[in-house]
């Protein structure tokens, strides 16, 4: 039994060991980095940076301070929050109503929808935000078709914040859907007759009974988007503003235009921050939901 | 008289009255539900039909709704670019490489998290999600700091390093659910009529688990052929895959290049999704994602 244990172990410890190395440790160093310490792995990366700040001493937050005194880093910083609560928010509720349909209806119009939610899973980012650019921006097709249906002054969203809020959406769509639908179908129908015969409503059926019992899927698509958003790079390069930018899109240019790897792994340990307050909610609501199936 | 008609037919036949009542409403969730899938048809499918079309325009000015003349010489354009062909090549390499080391690594713990007990199992199934949990691009240049150290930079194992980064978790995750979904009384009765761990495995466990495998399989060789970030920062200007040069075709090139480039990049993606769509929703990709 003991040998079986040890044998579960070190086959578990194999990614494990692999992600230690290879993210646990990077972490670690460029955590160590942005407080002033160059030494160990971070020589290199030092010696040719610019703009660095080094601590001989203990640490220094003097990265950190420089940073949020430039009135461009904290416009990015505003505009990546924005953009993530937007884009979880709208991601929500739209998956949501699909997620709904496709649970109630059946026939030929629920299984074109069905296929269609899938989609963007086939289309790789990159692609999916070059096509989206295309088709909303000024002069693009959105533009055009505005303007033969007599709206001269259609606002266009490439290259926009809210363009961005459209890409993460539409990139977003098919993991919210197949979550939700999935927790959906889990509701059995005799809990959803039983409200309707006492006179409730759709839409208090879908509020005080699929709302609760969904509560996991809801939580897994809010986390993995805000943390898939927080650090995204290719739908911000393509279709954001050039200012402010998002993070993920910033700390690049910070790190490989201005050669700036110190202030590039600042912003990106904030965002790691941001992230593992987000990340500590998913699996808080996961242990919960174990206990509590436990109990029953 | 015509609510005195409405009474009295409501009196003698009672069912046609309550379809009357609700008839209304159901109309109007079928409208609602019809425009409900048509905004879903534009949103979705719009900015690829664009694109497309673009693939095949020679001329498209603006306002006009279709392109003016159609062409196909951009596609001989890309096809014969020598750019294009290298980094073809370079994805199909890099992709098979990862998706087979990663199923190395992480489908024997897989198969551990789901029928071992053992010390930490719980903190390393979670501790897996934390390379989830770390937004991408922060995540790749404090790697990318190691790389320089490591001198894995802009080398062919620095960017398998990138790329296998984003698969551990597909292909732990998804095979553990399909595994646990095996019941154990099977295996115990596997073991029962006299057959050995190994055998009971391979003949019992490995066959009911294979779908949930494959869907990871396929995501990961998927979430390598599309990674840009990543392959970017790490790679260039050496390892250019296919969506890494599809960044320089969106700055540099004319619209029906990209749009090309952009079918062409496409292809695989679709066609592997499409051969496990059923799987996908049939619930194996969601499954993976409740910690058990």
């Amino acid at each position: 039994m003991v040998n079986r244990r040890w044998i579960g172990f070190l086959m578990a410890a194999l990614p494990i060991a692999f992600l230690l190395a290879f993210v646990g440790l990077p972490t670690v160093e460029s955590f160590f980095y942005t407080f002033g310490y160059t030494g160990g792995p971070n020589a290199v990366v030092s010696e040719m940076a610019q703009n660095q700040v080094v601590s001989h001493h203990g640490a220094t937050l003097g990265v950190y301070t420089e940073l949020w005194k430039m009135a461009s880093f904290r416009a990015d910083f505003i505009a990546t929050i924005w953009v993530t609560i937007a884009s979880v928010a709208l991601l929500l509720v739209i998956s949501w109503v699909i997620a709904l349909y496709l649970r109630f209806s059946d026939g030929w119009l629920a299984r074109v929808a069905s296929s269609l939610y899938l989609i963007p899973m086939f289309i790789p980012s990159v692609i999916a935000s070059y096509a989206l650019v295309t088709f909303w921006n000024s002069g693009g097709f959105v533009d055009a078709l505005a303007k033969h249906l007599g709206d001269p002054n259609f606002p266009s969203f490439g290259y926009t914040l809210f363009g961005v809020v459209i890409g993460n959406v539409w990139t977003g769509l098919p993991f919210a859907v197949l979550m939700l639908a999935s927790g959906l179908r889990n509701v059995p129908d005799s809990y959803i007759e039983a409200a309707r015969d006492v006179g409730a409503r759709a839409w208090t059926v879908s509020l005080r009974i699929l709302l609760p019992m969904n509560t996991l899927p809801i939580i897994i698509v809010a986390t993995f988007n805000c943390i898939g958003v927080l650090g995204a790079y290719t739908v911000p390069y393509l279709m954001g503003p050039t200012a402010p930018q998002l993070l993920g899109v910033a700390m690049t240019s910070y790190f490989s235009a201005y050669n700036e790897p110190q202030q590039a792994e600042a912003m990106a340990v904030m965002v790691f921050i941001l992230a593992a307050a987000v990340g500590t909610w998913y699996v808080i609501a996961n242990l919960r939901l174990d206990r509590k199936s436990g109990s029953v | 008289m015509m609510s005195n008609q409405n009474s009295v037919q409501s009196g003698f036949l009672p069912i046609p009255s309550i379809r009357r009542t609700v008839s209304p409403s159901q109309a109007l969730s079928r409208s609602l539900a019809t425009a409900l899938v048509l905004a879903l048809l534009i949103f979705v499918l719009g900015p690829l039909v664009v694109l497309v079309l673009w693939a095949f325009a020679g001329e498209w000015f603006y306002p006009s709704l279709i392109p003016q003349k159609f062409s196909l010489s951009w596609w001989s354009t890309v096809l014969s670019d020598s750019h294009f062909g290298h980094s073809v090549l370079l994805s199909f390499i890099f992709a098979p490489v990862v998706t087979i080391l990663s199923a190395c690594i992480c489908l024997p713990a897989a198969y551990a998290f789901s029928r071992y007990q053992f010390p930490g199992r719980r903190a390393m199934f979670i501790g897996i999600f934390a390379t989830n949990a770390f937004p991408k691009m922060g995540l790749y240049i404090a790697i990318a700091g190691i790389l320089y150290a490591t001198h894995l930079m802009d080398t062919f194992w620095g960017v398998i390093v990138i790329q296998l980064m984003n698969t551990v978790v597909v292909m732990t995750w998804i095979p553990a659910a399909a595994f646990s979904a095996v019941p154990k009384s099977l295996e115990e009765a596997a073991r029962d009529v006299g057959a050995g761990p190994f055998r009971t495995f391979w003949h019992v466990t490995l066959p009911m688990a294979r779908p949930g495998i494959i869907v990871a399989m396929i995501q990961a060789f998927l979430a390598s052929f599309d990674e840009a970030q990543g392959t970017f920062l790490v790679g260039a200007p050496n390892y250019i895959t296919m969506p890494v040069q599809m960044y320089s075709m969106v700055t540099n090139y004319p619209q029906q290049a990209a749009a090309v480039y952009s079918i062409l990049l496409s292809m695989p993606s679709l066609i592997l999704l499409l051969l496990i769509r059923k799987y996908i929703v049939g619930g194996y990709l969601a499954a993976g994602f409740r910690m058990k």
